[in-house]
């Protein structure tokens, strides 16, 4: 598969490292000797200096025989109009970073379309529903809904209170049980768990389960006691803040901590509710924080650009008793660091984008998939071809690779969970865990 | 420094726009074979010399106006046009003396209404036509007028806008100002038009439903009975005049996008008009109440004039149906809140305006919430717009500016012997261009011809200043204004 990607900045160049391992040709544009000669030196990808708005570096890079292209430069018209070029030369589909959440309007939607930008990505909305999820959910790290819900998935530490700990699989989760753990996170490492394997205090569960069982969940978990969000902090008023704030449900009161004066009668313009107070100060002062009634919020969720900050403040937020914390790292090497703090929530719109393109990388039968950082893992939804592999053989004797385990299956609309007896037909949609494993050898069984 | 030929130059060719109007009253007043005539013809041959002579003294003058001339002009336009107004009342001898004619000129362009005359029915028609005519095209501005029909005359023409258009949010709803003034004078016209429409059918002769729903639109109250609309003892005439006197106290840009456009919803959320609605509900709740309790009117006729009478004052109009002297005390402060607050900015109406009542409620909101939250950046907000820090501080000031101006005029009547309760509604009632006065020595429905001459000059400024929302008047009088670059 060719990759055209333009633009080394973040997400470029994580998209190229992610890609170019996994045996793409992956083409990086840019116009800046440094950006492409931090990458280039290490990977296995080609590069091209030159600008990105002239049809003469498309032709270079081979954009017309290109199956993807990805413009993620920081300016959202250049990204548009390179992918309406990329389109005109021959690129089978182009994808654009925008950060304009109007552009998701339907109608613009079928309009840019019709001009052939295929698909738009906006990052800060991608952390913005990440947040929102995870507030919703105070005691879950982690919730990916399937179909509107039929299935989820949630990721939850699991502390002292859990019913469940130190318990052999096999006796915890019987074929009729109402949830399947599909993975377990364990320090650093990532287990797909078998029988005989056991959940330990601070592990990660991730729980595949149907929309009604949550609550059981909830209470084998042992996180009843989770006071629910009603009162959030976000530090850093950037357009993630702006965007989760306009998810999250009307029952949360929010309060944006923002240091830039200037930005701040911006927030109030682009947030227009009044359970939203901006207020102008940092977030890492402790004054500040006790006054604006750190003792009685839920949830703090720090968003500045910094990573050190975030974690920081995150720490702070956690000592002062604040039950749930989010932290934005966008800075990879912090993320296992901030994982051992016990920091609740990292978000890394990075990791986060490049998940959602590598949905327009597989073909069109995976609707959904999802990029758990912490585990380093997908989650991804598959639909059964007739006849397929999957539709042949229970789902014991089918043999998939080492890594990959089936969480559930959503027939009819109707959520149901999975295990070895189970037939899967045409037509169902497969919700898979993989970790470590490259999605393409898992789309065989599906055709 | 100021250049003046420019400024005679529009002031003579609007001169002549006047002469035009009276020109209509002169035949009025010769198809009738009235008493009137010949002092109409003087005033008409005055005016076109002194438009010539204005004319003259602006020949050759470069078509370019600057900030300081358009506000100089706007202010000089509205006195000299009151100077020019009181010709046939004088010359007519109906109103022998200078400064009473004056007074009634100036009540009648500002849309004020209030009236030195003890008997207005004695008037000929011509005279009682031009008296309405002064309303009407005051109603909307006699600048505005003409840049609807002219919009080549003035040449910073956006700036003259400015300057006497009312409200703290001037929105343009086309992209050429010649062509939002022709709108804003379409739905006028049309206003008026199905006023009087509706007056007739409810029963008034043709004169009379013309010179009403004149004087209705522009929310001004001059009427041709010394009765006003009491006159007619007619529910259905009530009736008419609440809803138009309401809709000529909305916004004309949304009245615009409601009925051109069809934004309904736009209508309906716009936070101006629910407060103009909720203070027009609470206000008739309050006084139909008392008129039940205190003077045991039946419920329908409670009302009637409750409602008429709160639409009347909120609206800056002052007509009335009923006598409200003989009313509770208690609704004559209530009533007196109805005339300071006024209805929409961009309406005929005058007063503090809806708009900013809404915008001065948010800010102090939000300073009470700041004590609170002291590092919190708390928007005031109007429709979703956000009202900028600037524009807050301007209407502070206005609001200082005309709470002080009313206290200042009450100060001096007082001081020349005027009855306290008549003093301060006096002075809300010019500086919100309202007309009536509420109080014990002269009732709502009574002639102001017994105030002493000094006080008349004095609310014949007030009633300008009110008009043109004192800061265009006031920054003539700073030394600024004249001696700067």
């Amino acid at each position: 598969m060719k990759i055209v990607i333009v633009g080394a900045y973040a997400i470029g160049t994580h998209l190229a490292k992610l890609l170019s391992r996994n045996d793409h040709d992956t083409v990086l544009i840019d116009s800046d000797v440094e950006r492409l000669s931090n990458i280039s030196n290490d990977y296995d990808l080609m590069t091209v200096l030159a600008s990105p708005s002239r049809s003469k570096t498309f032709k270079e890079a081979g954009v017309g025989h290109a199956d993807l292209f990805i413009a993620v430069t920081p300016d959202e018209n250049m990204n548009l109009t390179s992918c309406v070029l990329a389109k005109a030369l021959g690129a089978k589909r182009t994808v654009a970073k925008i950060d304009n959440n109007e552009y998701f309007d339907p109608k613009i939607k079928e309009y840019f379309e019709g001009i052939g930008i295929t698909s738009l990505i906006y990052p800060e909305k991608l952390a913005a529903v990440d947040i929102a999820n995870g507030l919703k959910m105070s005691w879950v790290r982690q919730r990916w809904d399937v179909h509107d819900g039929a299935l989820t998935m949630l990721g939850i530490k699991l502390r002292e209170t859990a019913e469940i700990l130190d318990q052999p699989l096999k006796d915890l989760c019987k074929p009729e049980s109402p949830y399947h753990i599909v993975a377990i996170k364990r320090g650093k490492e990532t287990i797909i768990p078998r029988g005989e394997d056991v959940l330990k205090l601070k592990d990660i569960a991730y729980f595949m389960t149907t929309r009604q069982y949550i609550p059981y969940i909830r209470t084998i978990v042992g996180k009843e006691r989770y006071a629910d969000v009603k009162n959030v902090i976000i530090m850093g008023g950037g357009a993630t803040a702006v965007r989760a704030t306009a998810l999250m449900p009307e029952y949360m009161k929010v309060k944006i901590i923002e240091t830039d004066e200037a930005r701040c009668e911006k927030l109030n313009e682009l947030i227009d509710t009044d359970r939203v107070m901006v207020i102008h100060g940092d977030g890492r002062d402790l004054q500040l924080l006790h006054e604006e009634g750190i003792k009685n919020t839920q949830a703090f969720v720090a968003l500045t650009g910094n990573a050190e900050t975030n974690i920081l403040a995150c720490l702070t937020a956690k000592r002062l008793g604040v039950r749930k914390t989010v932290a934005m790292v966008e800075n990879f090497d912090y993320v296992s660091m901030a994982e051992s703090l016990d920091l609740g929530t990292i978000i890394n719109k990075k990791a986060l984008a490049a998940s959602y393109i590598y949905q327009m990388m597989l073909d069109a039968d995976v609707h959904n998939i999802h990029f758990l950082m912490s585990a380093n893992a997908d989650v991804a939804e598959f639909t059964a071809e007739p006849g397929s592999k999957v539709t042949r053989k229970k789902v014991f004797e089918l043999g998939l690779p080492k890594g990959t385990t089936i969480g559930g299956i959503v027939r009819n609309g109707e959520g149901m969970l999975v295990s070895g007896g189970t037939q899967i037909e045409a037509g169902d949609s497969v919700v898979v865990f993989c970790h470590d494993i490259e999605m393409s050898r898992l789309e065989k069984f599906f055709r | 420094m100021v250049n003046f030929k420019i400024i005679y130059k529009v002031i003579g060719t609007l001169l002549f726009i006047e002469a035009a109007m009276m020109l209509i009253c002169t035949g009025l007043a010769v198809y009738l074979g009235e008493d009137d005539s010949l002092a109409f013809i003087v005033s008409v041959f005055l005016t076109v010399l002194g438009g010539l002579i204005f004319k003259y003294l602006g020949r050759d003058s470069d078509n370019s106006l600057s900030r300081r001339e358009a506000y100089l002009l706007v202010t000089l336009t509205w006195i000299i046009f009151s100077l020019f107004g009181c010709l046939p009342f004088l010359i007519s001898g109906y109103i022998p003396d200078f400064t009473n004619a004056y007074f009634e000129t100036i009540s009648g362009f500002t849309t004020t209404g209030c009236s030195i005359l003890n008997d207005v029915e004695a008037l000929p028609h011509g005279m009682l036509f031009w008296r309405t005519m002064t309303q009407w095209i005051g109603g909307l501005g006699i600048v505005f007028f003409t840049i609807a029909i002219i919009p080549s005359l003035v040449g910073g023409n956006v700036k003259v806008f400015s300057a006497e258009a009312t409200g703290p949010i001037r929105a343009k709803m086309h992209p050429r100002l010649g062509t939002t003034a022709k709108w804003i004078w379409s739905i006028y016209a049309l206003l008026t038009v199905a006023c009087a429409a509706c007056y007739y059918l409810a029963g008034m002769g043709l004169f009379d439903c013309l010179n009403y729903a004149m004087t209705t639109t522009a929310t001004g109250g001059f009427s041709t009975h010394n009765a006003s609309t009491g006159y007619f003892h007619n529910p259905y005439i009530d009736y008419t005049a609440i809803t138009f006197m309401f809709l000529s106290g909305t916004s004309f840009t949304l009245l615009y996008a409601t009925i051109f456009k069809g934004r309904f919803r736009q209508f309906y959320h716009n936070s101006e008009f629910r407060l103009y609605l909720l203070l027009v509900a609470i206000a008739t709740a309050l006084i139909v109440t008392i008129l039940i309790i205190d003077n045991d009117y039946p419920f329908f006729d409670a009302l009637r004039v409750g409602l008429f009478q709160v639409t009347s004052f909120i609206t800056t109009t002052g007509i009335f149906n009923d006598d409200a002297a003989q009313w509770h005390h208690i609704t004559w402060v209530i009533l007196s809140i109805c005339m300071f607050i006024g209805a929409s900015s961009g309406s005929t109406s005058g007063g503090f305006k809806c708009i900013r009542v809404v915008m001065v409620t948010n800010i102090l909101k939000n300073e009470i919430r700041r004590i609170l939250h002291p590092r919190a950046v708390l928007p005031v907000r109007v429709n979703d717009n956000i009202v900028p820090y600037s524009s807050q501080v301007t209407l502070l000031a206005f609001l200082a500016a005309y709470v002080g101006l009313c206290i200042f005029t009450y100060f001096c009547m007082i001081s020349t012997g005027v009855d306290p309760t008549n003093s301060i509604t006096i002075a809300l009632s010019c500086a919100g261009n309202v007309g009536p006065t509420l109080g014990l020595e002269i009732g709502p429905t009574m002639s102001w011809g017994i105030l002493p001459m000094g006080v008349k000059w004095l609310l014949s400024g007030l009633m300008l200043m009110g008009r043109l929302e004192i800061f265009t008047v006031v920054v003539l009088f700073t030394r600024a204004f004249w001696k700067e670059n």
